[in-house]
């Protein structure tokens, strides 16, 4: 007995003396969403990407996009990934949070969001985008990538954007309803959701948000400025690790280039957080179905973030004294090529 | 009596001394005074004042981080543009319709039920348990369901303020009805008063403080619901104002759509003040 617990003294002595860098692993909180277009971050942890950098990575689960930015803005999370929305341009605006990569991007080689029309709108003529003056069109909220969207369908038709009635319904969960019951006439959605809907027989598909904003960058990378500032390399390391976790991502489940088996070990290590709830034969085909492409190496598209920057300004969700320089980062990755 | 005083101490200090009753009868101050609220106008508005200085002044210095709280003047600025656009009489128009569309609706219909229950037996073994069982539901659960039911429209907004009034509504008037006096029910009974006298007499004035008191919870729970009942497709109204403030952050615009939901409770509250004022002239 007692010499087990010597023995266990002098090896707590040792380990506290090695210099093994394991054991200077920064602990770092990253925000996700209960949804598969955050699995780079998953599947970078459970392959130990981040160990790799030395990162000690805990998942602090989210219910919207917009209380995430706002962990981040209070230091309770590190990292966060989610639609660029006037809540965090106002916090960059603040000096709380920077963007600094991108995520999600409309591309022509892979799938992307859906415009939906109600069934009733579609009997009634709204057959494609260009008929959406008149038409009531489900948002979360006013300020949102939904709302955007609205717009831009709206101008590449030379529809007037006052012409289309933003319904805002807070959840998309209500949107859904609103939609299927055609309480409201169009919706834009990620694919996955897009396509479940319309093979049901309430909703129509009428078109693909990629026609009106060719490169979109849907989804951001974003931290606090403290820790862009103060830590840039703690915030590389993260990119780093998270970067193989996309191409891990992109094989699998939108270039389909992996072998089926290390797919579903993919599918398999997202289904502990993404469906959760449901068994993996039923989550799997679901994860499957995303099929959005998010930007390898966290490649961020300056250009579309300075076009919804201006977006937000010309409609007055934020301040016009606001610069790309409050809302982004670019010395940590790359233009998308 | 403390224990450990002996018997004849006890009778003894009861006893009043023999001096002071030979210098006849004590002068008796008045007590009556006190336990009565005295109105102060100046008091509340300072109070209010001060605690804007102070967080004026928090914000100022940096003590408060912009983050955590804006600065009353920015909030105060929100409100100006509010006024100066012109929004703010679209949003109050909007809101207050909602308000006492909803507010009225749900107090009449639980004040007619809070009295049904109240008066007979049949309806309260047969509804104060569903009332019961429905009350605690929490409204904002069930707007997905209300969107099914009254539309994205004006409907479910009305509706939500209206479940939310009529429930506390219904418990305060029946509380009411049962916590009037019985000996004066008997007295009308004694004097041959008609039942519907009785009610109307007796029980219905007996019952309207309780009404009353009612009434200003549920006026406060139809504010405190506004937010929610505008959850859904409310271009315009306060609580949409609120959530999209919320939404952007727009921290000096959340704190002026919050004010002004302070005062429209303040008006509320000094109305059924008013109302409390002229309905129970009798109860002196």
């Amino acid at each position: 007995m007692l010499a087990m617990l010597r023995g266990a003294v002098l090896a707590l002595v040792l380990i506290a003396l090695s210099p093994l860098p394991a054991l200077a692993a920064d602990d770092i909180k990253v925000g996700i969403l209960r949804l598969t277009s955050h699995s780079p971050s998953i599947i970078a942890k459970a392959k130990g990407y981040f160990a790799d950098e030395g990162l000690n990575v805990e998942f602090v689960p989210f219910q919207a996009a917009q209380a995430m930015a706002v962990g981040i803005a209070s230091r309770d999370i590190d990292f966060g990934m989610t639609a660029i929305s006037g809540g965090l341009v106002n916090l960059a605006d603040k000096g709380a949070i920077k963007v600094i990569g991108g995520a999600l991007m409309e591309t022509d080689d892979a799938q992307g969001q859906k415009i939906l029309a109600s069934k009733a709108a579609y009997d009634a003529g709204l057959t494609t985008p260009a008929a959406l003056a008149g038409k009531r069109y489900g948002v979360t909220t006013a300020g949102s990538s939904f709302h955007y969207m609205a717009h831009k369908i709206a101008d590449g038709e030379g529809v007037d954007r006052s012409d289309v009635r933003m319904v805002p319904l807070q959840k998309v969960p209500a949107i859904i309803a609103s939609l299927k019951s055609g309480q409201i006439d169009a919706w834009s959605i990620v694919p996955n959701i897009g396509n479940a809907l319309a093979r049901g027989d309430s909703v129509v598909a009428i078109g693909d948000v990629s026609d009106y904003i060719p490169n979109y960058q849907v989804t951001a990378v974003f931290t606090s400025t403290a820790n862009v500032e103060d830590n840039p390399d703690l915030v590389k390391r993260f990119l780093a690790a998270l970067s193989k976790g996309i191409d891990d991502y992109n094989a699998a489940l939108v270039d389909k280039t992996m072998s089926e088996e290390d797919t579903r070990a993919i599918v398999e290590m997202i289904h502990e957080y993404v469906y959760a709830d449901t068994p993996i034969d039923k989550a799997d085909p679901r994860i499957r179905a995303f099929g959005m492409r998010i930007n390898p190496g966290a490649a961020l598209n300056v250009e579309s973030v300075e076009d919804q920057l201006n977006w937000f300004k010309s409609e007055g969700l934020v301040p016009d004294s606001v610069t790309m320089d409050d809302l982004v980062d670019t010395s940590f990755v790359d233009q998308p090529s | 009596m403390p224990p450990d005083m002996a018997p004849d101490a006890a009778v003894e200090a009861r006893t009043p001394p023999a001096a002071a009753e030979a210098k006849g009868r004590r002068p008796v101050p008045f007590r009556g005074g006190t336990f009565r609220p005295r109105a102060i106008p100046f008091a509340a508005p300072l109070v209010f004042l001060v605690l804007i200085g102070l967080w004026e002044l928090g914000s100022r210095s940096g003590l408060i981080s912009p983050i955590a709280l804006p600065a009353p003047s920015e909030a105060i600025a929100a409100m100006g543009d509010l006024i100066e656009t012109g929004m703010l009489w679209r949003h109050l128009e909007a809101s207050l319709s909602r308000l006492v569309m909803g507010w009225t609706i749900g107090t009449v219909a639980g004040i007619v039920l809070g009295l049904a229950i109240g008066l007979f037996s049949l309806a309260r073994a047969g509804l104060s348990p569903v009332v019961s069982a429905l009350f605690p539901i929490p409204k904002i659960a069930l707007l997905p369901l209300f969107i099914i039911w009254f539309g994205i429209g004006e409907g479910s907004k009305v509706a939500t303020i209206v479940f939310g009034t009529f429930f506390p509504t219904v418990i305060a008037t029946y509380g009411g009805v049962d916590s009037v006096d019985r000996t004066l029910i008997r007295m009308g009974q004694s004097f041959a008063l008609s039942p519907l006298s009785i009610v109307r007499k007796i029980i219905l004035p007996g019952a309207l403080p309780a009404i009353l008191s009612g009434a200003r919870i549920s006026a406060s729970i139809a504010i405190i619901l506004l937010v929610a009942a505008e959850m859904i497709g409310a271009e315009y109204g306060i609580g949409a104002y609120i959530l999209l403030a919320g939404s952007l952050f727009a921290l000096d615009q959340l704190i002026a759509g919050v004010a002004m939901l302070s005062i429209i409770g303040l008006t509320v509250a000094w109305l059924i003040g008013r109302a409390e004022r002229a309905l129970l002239d009798w109860r002196t």
